[in-house]
């Protein structure tokens, strides 16, 4: 009793509770530091910098305002650039999709060597890109490719392809190539989900008579929707912005045909040398992502 | 009967045929490798090797920087793990387990660069590089890999703090602890699983990077392997492709390494890492 009545009236935090906030702020504070370094401060600059217009060998320039960002919206280079980015993003994300369920779905049962059969699966997920587009280009090779031979021997073509250095079979290489690399992000995903499905809602749909059809989808996708979502806004999000794997396999070419928006940033910078433009186009690019990012970020603060 | 007999049969056979499919390039890579140059060129491609040979491992070991490339990969995923591993686990441990203004914002901004294209900085740290003075180093490569593996590994060993019970910090404090007492010997024990798995994500993401190194190195010495080899490629009149793939089988040694032992790691994290819909 005699404690409530001497105890004066809370405001705010107690002693302990500040002195804790104080040391949670000092071991966030190194993080703080090297966030605002490389991420923070570059992510402005680059905003800065696309007013500007900087010849990348020399670094020097003037400022242009709202030149570049003009040329942007007019021009014609960035909005096929973005078609092209959407074709690939689209085509590959299905793909992943559509394999990395099915995947999943068959992986789950209870097949022979189930865990090698997994790890196999997973592999391309975690090799180097760098490693991935070297052995495709080596299937993908016109004259001593595997790919090519193999499909001659299975009589599904008479002659060789040409794999990335024509259109449209340079997208459709691109496009089943990122589908092989990332493919298994889908299947880890699901399969994780796939395992906490309660077996009783299977039962129940049995004893309805429900087929295996029906069962997949009154009970599996119902319970899929979800991760579901999340998978494909994040994998749409990486998609978006690959570029190693694009870049490695056919620069952007032929031509311009597989150019995407990171590739042009590149290009842009690096390979015209018109540093500011690139930045404008790096900005414009944010913010078509942008859209997707909040999307993924307010559905994750959601669950948590 | 016979469909209750045939059923599971089917499944195996055509999951298999599909894992197999799907691993097709990996033994091709490894097939090539020891195929000698004369057998690579066959027209149609023996599909297994009739001679096999190790001359194009001992030749990328002999006659190329290979070694060097690969040196300079251990380095900088290393120390680029290793950077990015101490400041997420006190960061991560800040971010769930205390209150303080900014908290929130703070995570909602490390999921934003988590998202973030790497081709919208990498024109800003070039021109930090040039102007640090440190372009063309592996320290301008850590830095650099730090702006993807920071936010990945916060990302990651938050969940995983997430998922250890508050009651075990508090009755470290009611015993007396002080909170980096508990930090120390209550946290830390029970998180390794998650900073283990968060450490081989960012050190493989980081063996795996290649715009930075791209952008940001061009001189072979400090070059890693991802640029390394792709130089190989570039540079080289008639490709090698025997030389190629025994190289591209070196560079997954890290990863098969891992694939055999530390793969529940690597499946752990993706339950942790922003897929838990």
């Amino acid at each position: 009793m005699t404690t409530i009545a001497t105890d004066p009236p809370r405001n705010g935090p107690s002693p302990l509770e500040r002195s804790y906030a104080r040391l949670g702020v000092l071991l966030i504070a190194p993080t703080i530091v090297v966030f605002s370094a490389v991420i923070v401060y570059p992510l402005l600059a680059a905003i800065y910098l696309s007013v500007f217009s900087i010849y990348t060998p020399t670094l020097e320039g003037e400022f242009v305002g709202a030149d570049n960002y003009v040329k942007m919206l007019t021009g014609g280079v960035f909005w096929s650039s973005l078609w092209t980015t959407l074709i690939w993003t689209v085509g590959t994300l299905s793909l992943q999709i559509i394999f990395g369920v099915g995947l999943a779905l068959l992986l789950h049962q209870n097949i022979w060597f189930r865990s090698l059969a997994r790890s196999l699966v997973l592999f391309p997920y975690f090799l180097s890109t760098v490693v991935a587009v070297l052995v495709w280009r080596w299937l993908f090779n016109d004259l001593y490719g595997a790919l090519n031979h193999g499909m001659m021997q299975a009589g599904i073509i008479d002659m060789p392809l040409d794999w990335l250095g024509s259109m449209p079979n340079a997208m459709i290489g691109v496009i089943l190539v990122g589908a092989w690399k990332y493919f298994p992000f889908v299947v880890i995903a699901v399969l994780a989900r796939l395992q906490t499905i309660p077996e009783n809602l299977y039962e129940a749909a049995r004893i309805d008579g429900a087929g295996p059809v029906a069962r997949f989808i009154d009970v599996t996708l119902p319970q899929l929707k979800s991760v579901l979502t999340v998978i494909i806004l994040l994998r749409a999000i990486w998609d978006f912005k690959e570029f190693d794997l694009i870049f490695l396999l056919t620069g952007g070419g032929p031509v311009t045909s597989t150019q995407t928006l990171s590739l042009l940033v590149y290009q842009e910078a690096f390979g015209l040398n018109r540093m500011g433009q690139a930045a404008a186009y790096s900005v414009g690019m944010m913010l078509v992502m942008l859209v997707f990012m909040i999307l993924y970020i307010r559905r994750t603060g959601k669950e948590s | 009967m016979t469909s209750k007999m045939l059923r599971p049969i089917i499944l195996n056979v055509v999951t298999w045929t599909l894992v197999l499919m799907i691993s097709f390039p990996l033994f091709w890579m490894i097939v090539t490798s020891l195929k000698p140059q004369t057998e690579l060129f066959r027209i149609p491609p023996t599909w297994l090797p009739e001679t096999v040979t190790f001359e194009h491992y001992w030749r990328l070991l002999t006659e190329t920087p290979f070694l060097r490339f690969f040196r300079n990969s251990v380095v900088l995923a290393t120390s680029t793990t290793v950077f990015v591993v101490a400041l997420g686990t006190l960061g991560a441990y800040s971010l769930v387990r205390f209150r303080f203004r900014g908290r929130e914002t703070m995570a909602m901004l490390v999921l934003f660069t988590y998202l973030l294209p790497s081709v919208v900085l990498i024109i800003p740290l070039y021109l930090m590089m040039v102007w640090l003075g440190i372009s063309n180093t592996l320290f301008s490569l850590i830095l650099a890999h730090t702006t993807f593996a920071l936010p990945y590994a916060l990302w990651l060993l938050r969940s995983f703090m997430e998922g250890i019970p508050d009651d075990l910090e508090n009755a470290a404090l009611v015993d007396g602890a002080s909170r980096l007492g508990a930090f120390k010997d209550v946290i830390l024990p029970q998180l390794l699983p998650g900073i283990i798995s968060t450490a081989l994500f960012t050190f493989i993401l980081s063996w795996n990077e290649y715009l930075y190194a791209l952008v940001l190195v061009n001189s072979e010495s400090v070059a890693p392997l991802t640029t390394g080899v792709m130089t190989m490629l570039i540079s080289a009149f008639n490709i090698e492709w025997s030389l190629l793939m025994a190289a591209s089988v070196m560079m997954s040694v890290p990863l098969i390494i891992v694939f055999a032992f530390l793969q529940s790691y690597l499946t752990s994290g993706f339950g942790a890492g922003g897929v838990k819909g």
